[in-house]
């Protein structure tokens, strides 16, 4: 009996394969269902939610607490991208894992420039493309331009009205009701960059050292001056001997504070702001990287408190 | 000023005249209705201007957003313009940069390493430093249903062999992905990544000894799907078909390629927190002896790895995977009985405790399929240490020190220092 059993192995495996086969994941269009949306980064899944709201499922893969350009999806963001009706994303290098995670997917729609990826960087207007052609002698990322262009809440303008379009396209039932969340928050984005605008007046001109190349956006909409950074070249580490390459550039600089988000090591800045005299400052990248920083909004609430008391 | 006094004068009069004319033929009620239909006539005319303005915002936001694409794509061609005079050679870009689109992604990865070799057998050790492999990686979209993904690899000590070259169907019903070509089976944690995505030096024992000195790559069909059991463990479930045999070395099946290997592999994924994951996997494999295609070898594996984020910089990572093969018991001419039933084991802890820097430590235990009877033990050991240095995301360092017992009663110690570069395109597929 038991010899039978281990000879129809191999086929009762066969059998069971087959049928774990026919299980397929379910993606009906049911019309009071919400979308189900994956984005890349926290932040973008916020302005997905202040555009879609009720009628939109959103989440995403990065936690706001690492470093977005050196994530490892999981199986469980794979099946999640797998069942999703859009995938939000900054295209160019900043989620450098993005696209092995939708290979593993295997959605044809949801590769770069499917009808069902949304690349957020379209219509930006990007900061330091490179003018030559690049090696990796230069760093390891940014080779399209710098990529993080969230940072400046003028490019929040863009995004929402590219993710309210894509809504309306695949949704066209709810058209108005995406239409009309867009007009509210772009609205409210208005006052808003006022408000900053003026809290942050007098960093105009000032500059700043950041960890890594991410806040030229941010230094940009405030007139700041932000050319130099805590890591040599884009995802290199520190180095003794660039510190003394800043030590003798703050000589000649009035730097008044070295800025990072919560997730590279603030010793490091302020080993450096030590020696120069400078402030650290803690600027997120994303929504839910620190307390009080839950929606778009509060994040940059958050953000331009931090610089406007730092450059005080 | 009285020029101004007078010509104002006369304008009152005017309007004065005017009024009173029209209250001569029209009275007062009739007044107010006119006045009414005017007004909602002009409320109208408000109406459509509005309309207009917002019409006209909405083109404004969209010529910007189309007038910053024609800027993206005018600082893209002057980008290249400039290039083209300074490299005449194939640009360093990938191909999704306009106007290179048709050149595959390649990349290099070399793995230099100098090996300290303790041996206390007689033919084999000495102190080396040897380029153990050079990759070259290829890859591309066949269309927009297909990739084509190929590696090839050179060695100074080999010849130059062909490690993998599959292609790769997307959307295919019943959203399956399929590959077929030659490459690595999805089996387990270790034998369906490249040497380069290792923890450590070499792979465990169990791996060399059952599969393979690099595992197995096999011309093969395979199908991968993620089955919809519910919400929150994530399935995966794969299917393939290889051709036979083992790869370099490896003993778990015969040598006839013409007796296929069956294998499946189920993986199951688990997010037991934001900062904790637990995968499962198990894996069959059915395959054959040379003298039958009876698929009478059999071979179960069971993995598991646990990630643990302890910071944005800290990892803790174990993983652990077991294989039992079993094989009809035969003996031969000399009296050595061959098959039966062996497990084999490895567990490994990494911790990456630095952003650059990471250690572990690595447990084998395996037991040699065909031993001959006067061997003096049944198993292999092996306990290995590392530490390893991330100079940047594209240039590793790993200084290694591994023991083993062999069942052959002679023992090994070996210390390796490692460089591993990638150039290139260079990205990991998904695990
Ligand atoms: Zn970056």
């Amino acid at each position: 009996m038991k010899s039978i059993m281990i000879k129809r192995l191999p086929y009762l495996f066969f059998l069971g394969v087959l049928f774990l086969f026919s299980m397929s994941p379910e993606r009906v269009m049911a019309a009071e269902k919400p979308l189900e949306i994956v984005a890349t980064q926290a932040l973008f899944a916020d302005l997905v939610k202040q555009v879609g709201q009720d009628k939109v499922d959103v989440r995403a893969i990065a936690s706001p607490k690492f470093n977005i350009h050196f994530i490892q999806p999981r199986p469980s963001d794979v099946r999640d991208v797998t069942q999703a009706d859009l995938y939000v994303n900054a295209g160019l290098d900043l989620e450098a894992w993005s696209d092995p995670l939708l290979e593993a997917v295997g959605r044809p729609q949801l590769f770069r420039r499917g009808e069902r990826n949304l690349d957020l960087s379209s219509g930006i207007r990007l900061l330091k493309v490179p003018d030559h052609p690049v090696t990796r002698a230069e760093g390891d990322i940014h080779l399209f331009g710098n990529p993080h262009f969230q940072m400046n809440p003028e490019n929040a303008r863009i995004m929402v009205r590219v993710i309210s379009e894509k809504l309306k396209e695949i949704d066209p039932v709810n058209a108005s009701y995406y239409e009309e969340n867009a007009k509210v928050f772009l609205g409210r984005l208005d006052r808003k960059i006022a408000e900053w605008k003026s809290l942050c007046a007098h960093c105009v001109g000032k500059e700043i050292i950041s960890y890594h190349d991410d806040i030229v956006y941010f230094a940009d909409f405030l007139g700041l001056k932000a050319d130099q950074e805590l890591e040599p070249k884009p995802g290199i580490p520190p180095t003794p001997k660039h510190f003394q390459f800043l030590e003798d550039y703050v000589k000649e600089h009035q730097v008044k504070a070295i800025v990072l988000p919560t997730y590279f090591s603030r010793s490091t800045a302020e080993k450096l702001a030590k020696r120069i005299g400078a402030k650290v400052a803690t600027i997120c990248q994303n929504v839910g990287e620190a307390p009080g920083t839950d929606d778009f909004f509060s994040f940059f609430d958050y953000n331009f408190k931090q610089i406007s008391e730092a450059l005080q | 000023m009285q020029k101004l006094y007078i010509f104002l004068l006369v304008f009152c009069q005017m309007c004065f005249l005017k009024i009173a004319d029209v209250g001569a033929d029209f009275s007062l009620e009739e007044e107010v209705t006119a006045m009414k239909s005017q007004m909602s006539v002009m409320q109208g005319k408000i109406d459509v201007l509005e309309r207009k303005v917002y019409s006209q915002e909405d083109k404004i936001i969209e010529q910007q957003t189309q007038k910053h694409a024609y800027e993206r794509r005018i600082q893209e061609l002057e980008s290249q313009s400039t290039q083209q005079p300074q490299a005449p050679v194939a640009p360093s870009m990938p191909s999704r940069v306009p106007g290179t689109k048709w050149i595959p992604d390649i990349g290099a990865v070399a793995d230099v390493v100098l090996t300290v070799d303790h041996a206390k057998t007689d033919d084999e050790g000495g102190n080396r430093i040897s380029l153990r492999e050079l990759e070259l990686v290829l890859g591309s979209n066949v269309d927009p249903y297909s990739r084509l993904d190929a590696t090839v690899s050179f060695s100074d000590s080999e010849e130059p062999s062909l490690e993998e070259a599959y292609l790769t169907r997307f959307g295919l019903p019943l959203e399956t992905t399929a590959r077929i070509g030659k490459f690595l089976p999805k089996v387990g944690k270790v034998l369906g990544v490249h040497r380069d995505s290792l923890d450590t030096v070499d792979e465990p024992l169990v791996i060399t000894k059952f599969f393979g000195a690099e595992g197995m790559s096999k011309s093969g069909f395979d199908l991968t799907k993620m089955v919809n059991i519910p919400w929150p463990i994530t399935h995966q479930l794969t299917f393939g078909v290889l051709e036979g045999g083992n790869g370099e070395d490896g003993t778990a099946f015969g040598t006839a390629r013409k007796r296929p290997t069956l294998y499946a592999h189920l993986k199951n994924y688990f997010d037991m927190s934001d900062r904790t994951g637990l995968e499962v996997g198990f894996s069959p494999m059915f395959g054959s002896k040379d003298e039958g295609a009876n698929l009478d070898v059999r071979v179960l594996g069971v993995d598991a790895t646990l990630v643990h984020h302890l910071s944005a910089n800290q990892d803790l990572k174990f993983q652990a995977e077991a294989f039992n093969l079993d094989r009809k018991k035969t003996i031969d001419d000399e009296g050595n009985s061959l098959g039966g039933n062996f497990w084999g084991t490895y567990g490994l802890v990494d911790f990456r405790f630095h952003p650059q820097w990471a250690t572990g430590f690595r447990y084998d235990y395996v037991e040699p399929v065909d031993n001959p009877a006067d061997n003096p033990k049944s198993m292999d050991m092996g306990y290995t240490g590392y530490l390893a240095f991330h100079q940047s995301e594209f240039a590793r360092w790993r200084l290694q020190y591994t023991h083993t017992d062999l069942s052959t009663g002679k023992g090994d110690d070996t210390v390796y220092l490692q460089g591993t570069f990638a150039i290139g395109e260079h990205k990991h597929k998904l695990q």
